[in-house]
Formats: C-alpha cells, sequence, structure tokens
C-alpha cells in the first residue's frame, strides 16, 4: 500500500527531520503539511494521507482536538503523535482523542521511518509505562481492579480481552514484543494488534462515554 | 398605661409581697374581731365539781378553765354547771355552742342527757380540738329561768390543756353559723394547708434529689413536719396512742422550726458558726427534751420548750436583720417580709388566746402566717433554681461559642499545617529537580556547547550522542514524576528503554526476567519520584560498569520475592567483580549511597565468572 503522510507541526526543523527521513523511502510521499491548528482543521482532513503525524504543541490549539476530528473524518488513517517526551500520561489522553501510535521526537530518521512501517503492518509503539496506564484505565472502565476477562458490553463499552490483559501486564513490565510473542506462543505481529487493538478500544470506549453522558444530560 | 405597666414592673417583688400580705394582715384582724353571734349569750363563769376531789361546795371559776394550769393539774373528770341567762327562753329553737371543750365531754339540761362526744371512747380522744354545738331541746326548757339547769360533764387529759373555754347559748341559727366558720378555719383551712406543706415538701424534695443543694432538703424537711403538725391538730381521734400523738405533734412543731432555721441560715449565706448550732442543737435536744415532758406529765416542761424556739426564732429573725443592715437582695428582702408576718401571726395567736389580746381567740392565725412562709420559701428557690438554669444556659452558650472559636482556631492552624506542609513537599520537588537538572541535564549541556565551540570543530556525531543522552536524561526525569506507586517491573520496564540501545552498542545481550512483586516503598510509605529518581541512578550505574568494565556478553535482569522482600538481581557474566568493580570503586559507594536513601540493602557479588548486584527492597507486607 502506497504510504501518504500528512505533518501538523509547527517547528520546522522537525518538518525538516520529516523530509529528510522519507528520503529513505522514495515510494512514500508527504502530501500535506499544517503548522497551525486552524490551518490543519481546514486542510487536514481532506489531504489523501493514511498516515497523520500529529504534534501535541500547537501554538494556536490543542492536538488531541485535531485527533479527535481527523479520527471521526478519516476512520481508515493511522494518526501518529510526534512528541518530544513521551510523557504516558498526555499520550494516553491522545490514544483516547483516537491515536493509533506515537514517535519520539529526537529520534533517528531509521527509527521514524521503523515506526511508521510498525504501524502500517498492523503494530503499535508503546512503553511500559503506557501500558501500565493503560491497564489501569481500561480495568477502571471494566469496574474493578480485577483482571477478568470480559469481551465486550452490548453497549460497545471497552474490554480487556484475556490476552491483550497479558500482552499488556508483560509490556509493563518491561517485556519487548519478541519476548512477549515467545512467552504467550504468538507471533510478534500479533502481539502488535492486540496493542493497536487496545488503542482502539479506549479510543471508542472514550467516544462511547462521552455520548453517553451527552445523552444522558440531553445534550444529543 | 404603657408607661404605668412598665414602672410597675420595675417595683422588686418584695415590696408587692409587703402590701399582699399587708392586706392578708389587714383581712385576717377584720375577720376575727370577736362577734357575739346575734342573740346569743356568752356565759364565762361557771361552778365546778373535780370528781375525787375533797371539796366543801362547787368552785366557781371564770372560763377559759385549762386544768393543766392548775396546781397540781386536774384529771379525771369533772363537773361545770351554769346560770341559765335571763331572757333566753323556750319561744325560740336553741343551741348550745362549745368552742374548745374535752379531752371528752358530756352535757345534762335538766337532767338529762343532751349530747356526749367519746364519753366512754376506749382509745385516745381529743374533742377540744374542734368546736362543737349541742341542740337544746325546745320542749325541755322550762319558762322560768332559775329552773334551767345547765351541767357539762368534762373528762380531761393531761398536757392537752383540757377544760372548758366559755360558751355561748342562744338561737341555733346564728350559732351554727358561728360554729361552721369556726369549724371551717380549724378544719378545713388547716387541711387546705397540710395540702400545700405536702406540695412543696415534694417539691423542695424533688430538687434536692436532683441538685444536692441542702437547702431545699432543709426546706423540705420542714414542710413535711410541718404537714406532720397540722395534720395531727384537728383529730378528735388520732388513730395512736395519746403519747404517740402528743410526741409528734410537738416533735414536728419543733423539726419545723430547726429546718427552717438551718434553711434560713444557708439561704442568707452566714457563715458556719456557734449560733448555727443553735438549729441543729434544737432538733437533737427535742426527741428526749419531750420524753421526759411525757414521763413526768408536765406541761411546764413544754412551756420550757417553747420558750426555746422562742429564742432560736428570735435568734433568726436577729440575724436576718443584722444581714438586712449589710444590704440585702430581693429575695432575702421578701424572706424578711414574709417571715415578719409569720412571727406576727404567731404572736397575734399567743397574746389573743394567752393573753386574753383582744380578737377571736377560735380563729388562730399561725396556719395562715406559716402557708405565706413556706410558699414565700418555695417561691424564692424556685426563683433560685430559674437564676441556676440561666446561668447554666448563659454557661453553655459561653462554652460553646469558646467550642466553636477553638474549632475555627484549630481548622486555621490545621489548613496553615497543610498548606506549609504542601509549600514543603513543593519545595523538596523543585530542589530535587533543580539538583537532577544541574547535575544531568545541565552538565551535558553544558558539554555539547563546549564540544561545538571546540576550535577543532564538532563532530557531529559526538554532539547528536551528547544531545541525545542529554534528552533521554529529561526523558527520565519526567518519567520519575510518573505515578508508579512502587510498582518495580514498571520501574524496570521505563529502565529498559534507557539502557537497552547501549547495551546494544556493546553487543550484551539482555535477559529479561522481571515478575511481579509487592509494591515496594520507603520507610513504610509508597515510593514517590525521588525514590524512583534514585533507583534509576543506581541501575543506570550498575549497567554503567557492565557496559564499560565487564567485558560480559549477557546480562540477566530478575526479579523476585523473598519472605516480605521484593528483590532485584542485575547478574552479567563479565570479569567479575575483582577487576571491573575495583576501578569503578567510586561508582559502588555511589549504588550503596543511593539504595541507602530508598531504604534497599544492595549487594555485590563475585560470582567468578560474572558479579551479580542484589538488591533487597521493602514491601508493604513488612
Amino acid at each position: 500500500m502506497h504510504t501518504s503522510i500528512y505533518l501538523i507541526e509547527d517547528d520546522t526543523t522537525v518538518r525538516d527531520f520529516v523530509l529528510r527521513s522519507l528520503q529513505t523511502r522514495p515510494d512514500w510521499s508527504l502530501v500535506g503539511y499544517s503548522s497551525s491548528f486552524a490551518h490543519a482543521q481546514a486542510a487536514a482532513a481532506d489531504a489523501a494521507a493514511n498516515v497523520y503525524l500529529v504534534d501535541l504543541g500547537l501554538p494556536d490549539g490543542r492536538g488531541e482536538d485535531l485527533l479527535k476530528s481527523l479520527s471521526r473524518s478519516n476512520p481508515g488513517a493511522e494518526l501518529l503523535v510526534f512528541t518530544v517526551f513521551g510523557d504516558e500520561s498526555r499520550l494516553i489522553e491522545a490514544i483516547e482523542a483516537g491515536a493509533t501510535g506515537y514517535v519520539l521526537k529526537g529520534c533517528s530518521p531509521q527509527e521514524l521511518v521503523a515506526a511508521i512501517e510498525q504501524i502500517q503492518e498492523g503494530g503499535a509503539p508503546i512503553s511500559s509505562l503506557l501500558a501500565r496506564l493503560l491497564l489501569k484505565r481500561l480495568r477502571a472502565a471494566q469496574g474493578g481492579p480485577s483482571p477478568a476477562p470480559v469481551e465486550s458490553h452490548q453497549d460497545g463499552g471497552v474490554l480487556l480481552s484475556e490476552r491483550e490483559g497479558d500482552v499488556l501486564k508483560l509490556v509493563a513490565q518491561g517485556y519487548v514484543n519478541k519476548e512477549i510473542a515467545r512467552k504467550l506462543d504468538i507471533s510478534g505481529h500479533t502481539v502488535g494488534s492486540h496493542i493497536k487493538n487496545l488503542y482502539r478500544k479506549l479510543a471508542v470506549h472514550t467516544r462511547v462515554q462521552v455520548v453517553r453522558v451527552a445523552q444522558e444530560r440531553g445534550l444529543v | 398605661m404603657g408607661r404605668l405597666l412598665a414602672a410597675l414592673g420595675r417595683i422588686q417583688a418584695w415590696v408587692w409581697a409587703s402590701v399582699f400580705l399587708g392586706l392578708v394582715l389587714v383581712q385576717l384582724t377584720l375577720v376575727s374581731i370577736p362577734q357575739p353571734a346575734p342573740g346569743a349569750v356568752s356565759l364565762s363563769k361557771a361552778t365546778v365539781t373535780l370528781a375525787g376531789r375533797a371539796q366543801d361546795a362547787p368552785e366557781t371559776i371564770a372560763l377559759p378553765h385549762v386544768w393543766d394550769d392548775e396546781q397540781p393539774p386536774w384529771q379525771g373528770d369533772a363537773r361545770y354547771a351554769f346560770e341559765w341567762p335571763r331572757g333566753v327562753g323556750p319561744s325560740q329553737s336553741l343551741a348550745l355552742y362549745l368552742p374548745r371543750v374535752g379531752a371528752r365531754f358530756r352535757v345534762w339540761f335538766n337532767d338529762r342527757l343532751i349530747d356526749e362526744a367519746s364519753w366512754s371512747t376506749a382509745d385516745y380522744v381529743d374533742t377540744s380540738v374542734v368546736p362543737h354545738l349541742v341542740d337544746l331541746p325546745s320542749e325541755l326548757i322550762r319558762p322560768a329561768a332559775q329552773d334551767n339547769r345547765l351541767e357539762i360533764e368534762v373528762r380531761g387529759q393531761l398536757l392537752r390543756k383540757s377544760g372548758l373555754s366559755p360558751i355561748s347559748i342562744g338561737p341555733r341559727e346564728a350559732l351554727q353559723a358561728r360554729y361552721q366558720r369556726v369549724f371551717w378555719w380549724q378544719v378545713h383551712a388547716t387541711w387546705m394547708v397540710v395540702a400545700c406543706s405536702v406540695v412543696v415538701a415534694l417539691l423542695g424534695g424533688l430538687i434536692w434529689l436532683q441538685s444536692r443543694e441542702r437547702v431545699f432538703a432543709f426546706l423540705a424537711a420542714a414542710s413535711l413536719a410541718w404537714a406532720l403538725r397540722l395534720g395531727l391538730t384537728p383529730l378528735v381521734h388520732p388513730p395512736m396512742p395519746f403519747e404517740l400523738w402528743f410526741y409528734l405533734h410537738k416533735l414536728s412543731f419543733t423539726v419545723y422550726c430547726g429546718f427552717i432555721y438551718l434553711f434560713l441560715w444557708d439561704l442568707f449565706d452566714h457563715p458556719p458558726g456557734r449560733l448555727r448550732s443553735l438549729g441543729t442543737g434544737i432538733l437533737w435536744v427535742c426527741p428526749l427534751w419531750l420524753v421526759v415532758v411525757i414521763l413526768r406529765e408536765d406541761y411546764d416542761l413544754y412551756r420550757v420548750w417553747t420558750g426555746v424556739l422562742v429564742v432560736v426564732a428570735a435568734t433568726a429573725l436577729a440575724l436576718m436583720f443584722r444581714r438586712a443592715r449589710w444590704g440585702l437582695d430581693g429575695k432575702q428582702r421578701l424572706l424578711l417580709v414574709a417571715g415578719v408576718v409569720t412571727v406576727i401571726t404567731g404572736v397575734r395567736d399567743f397574746g389573743v388566746v394567752q393573753l386574753d389580746w383582744p380578737g377571736d381567740a377560735d380563729l388562730r392565725w399561725m396556719p395562715v402566717g406559716s402557708l405565706v412562709f413556706l410558699l414565700t420559701l418555695a417561691s424564692v428557690l424556685v426563683q433560685r433554681t430559674a437564676d441556676y438554669v440561666q446561668q447554666v444556659s448563659r454557661l453553655n452558650q459561653a462554652l460553646e461559642q469558646r467550642v466553636k472559636q477553638k474549632e475555627s482556631e484549630l481548622h486555621a492552624a490545621f489548613e496553615r499545617l497543610r498548606a506549609a506542609e504542601r509549600r514543603q513537599v513543593l519545595e523538596d520537588e523543585r530542589r530535587r529537580l533543580t539538583r537532577d537538572m544541574h547535575d544531568g541535564l545541565g552538565s551535558q549541556l553544558v558539554q555539547a556547547l563546549n564540544v561545538v565551540r571546540s576550535p577543532d570543530g564538532a563532530d557531529p556525531a559526538v554532539v547528536s550522542a551528547m544531545l541525545n543522552h542529554a534528552l533521554e536524561e529529561l526523558r527520565m526525569t519526567l518519567d520519575s514524576l510518573e505515578p508508579l506507586e512502587g510498582d518495580l517491573p514498571a520501574i524496570l520496564g521505563m529502565l529498559r528503554r534507557r539502557i537497552a540501545p547501549a547495551l546494544d552498542a556493546a553487543g550484551i545481550e539482555l535477559d529479561w526476567q522481571v515478575e511481579e512483586v509487592p509494591a515496594i516503598t520507603v520507610n513504610g510509605e509508597g515510593m514517590e519520584s525521588r525514590g524512583v529518581m534514585h533507583l534509576f541512578r543506581c541501575l543506570q550505574e550498575v549497567f554503567a560498569n557492565i557496559v564499560k568494565h565487564s567485558q560480559a556478553s549477557r546480562v540477566t535482569v530478575r526479579t523476585w520475592v523473598e519472605g516480605e522482600h521484593a528483590m532485584l538481581g542485575v547478574t552479567d557474566n563479565g570479569r567479575g567483580l575483582g577487576e571491573g568493580f575495583r576501578q569503578g570503586g567510586r561508582g559502588l559507594s555511589h549504588i550503596r549511597l543511593r539504595a541507602a536513601e530508598i531504604g534497599a540493602l544492595v549487594q555485590f557479588e563475585d560470582l567468578r565468572p560474572g558479579t551479580r548486584v542484589r538488591f533487597r527492597f521493602a514491601t508493604r507486607g513488612e
């Protein structure tokens, strides 16, 4: 599949870095670029991109809000958060807003390309801390600290399958995908897709919750 | 109108009471002006014969005739004969009125027995306590006055002042009215006073039970004694032997006087002293004295005792007046007024009955006076109790206010303390971050700057590595600020991200055997960011040693539980402790120091080949 990338970033050095990195993959293209929230809102959704690189710290708006609108307007696209620190509590908000992965600014061009490839292949980057936070968040959504497997609610609430829980737990303990795959006797690819799945669930769950709250308050 | 009411409201209770009691005294005086019944004749002279006494002729005496006053006192039966008054004839319905006769009597008219009262009753009887009205059958009345013979037989009782008072003969209707009035006064009024006294006694007793203030006990005892005294008075047939009746009747009066005395003593706040023992003294002596009186059957002995009581009463009054000179409050003035009125009633009765002062001797003022006194005492106590209640409620209010004030002060102090704590925590955190930035990030940036500025020109790879390192340092500091709650695997997971590239670069394989362990604690508290940072630095140092000095090809990171401790082992297969770690001696002491900061025990083991560093952490289970 052709990879077309849209960058939303106010820092020109970062843009240059992205352009440099993409030179290693001539088959990929940067189809658009926004340096402000306003421009991105106007232009990003209509760009024919399947990977969005979104900076959370835009000067005129919250990156999370962009993620929300993009996940709705372009549900098939991958939304990668482009962040300096990867501070997990902020990342988890981004995931709830619809992000499907993240890339740390300051990575090497190879790392950026690898991250985009990984996500294209159905995987998702994750850190042990993020896994820990996800576990907490999903268990809380499930209504208790018990990791009991509950597939899903009829209302579409999120929930952690047993296998997903195992994966998250191992990630939280610092294991990398390869080790997890070995321990659980599954493929590395499956580990990645579990994680990606979890991201989606969290985003959907959050959206469902918002809608439910809105319905309860008579707003919708 | 309103102004008048306000002016009246300012007048104190004792003034009202004085006016009211003055009116009562005037009313009593008016009621007891001697008024012979219309058409009746009073006979106050008689001839008397005492049975069994050697006597030439019947003795002529003036009424009232009191047997106990005779020398020696009369006992037994005596017969009084009267001269029939002229002008009283059979034309009208006649009656004979006997205000005081007893202890028992019979009336003979023209040799016919026309009335008798308990003449042959075996038990103790005293008819003298009530008045008597005897019909004179008109058919027995002879037209000529000198033909009519009226005789009254009396059977006396020692110590009861038996005998006969002046009698009246006259129209039945007029005498009956007189009789009824005196009967009401002597019997019904007395019972009413008894009832009031019992109520006052009960009230006083109940308040005493609640408050344990002895002044109420004194009032209760005095009221009860007075009720007993008055209750025994109008009994013609007391259900007890004479001796007991006499004993109780006189004793209750003394008890009344004694307790009133003690009551006043307390109420006026007199200091304890010899004069106070006058009150307790009569209470102790009276029972014995009365025994002597009964044994000697001598009414004069009781008169002596009455003298003692008069002395006690006079002392009480004198003390009250003396106190009055120092200044009295409203309650004490009120009591003084009531006390004076009571004494006046007592003196009046004594004067009229014993000293022939003008006035109706049949109408006694003393019950009324004593009732006034008791009610005044009760009202003073009620007022006093009300004052206490008010005082207590005022105290309560003050206390409540104080408690509220203290509570808010405490709250404010607590808030200040918390604010100070928050400031302290922030300050600590700020210092730590500053120090970390200074030692880590700052120095790395300075190094990078120096490299860039070096005259030889900067090697981009070196600068890039340095800046990368600085960025990693910053990320680690930020990671440490995440709420990790002492989750050792998560901390190690974070660390792994930092160390893995260096290990990769050095060609060292990482064997990750981390398992869940209980949350680690520092001094019993969950591990905070400072502790996480210390742990990071410790492990960084360990791995730096491995990468730089151990020449290992493999390092294993393992966690496990040992007893109530969480354990962490970092084992390499390198040269061992001897070479590698000796060179990094400073690093070792750093590790120990930082481990001590987070309460962890650290051990270095030389495995030859290889080295194992073991950390032992405290957990909640401890």
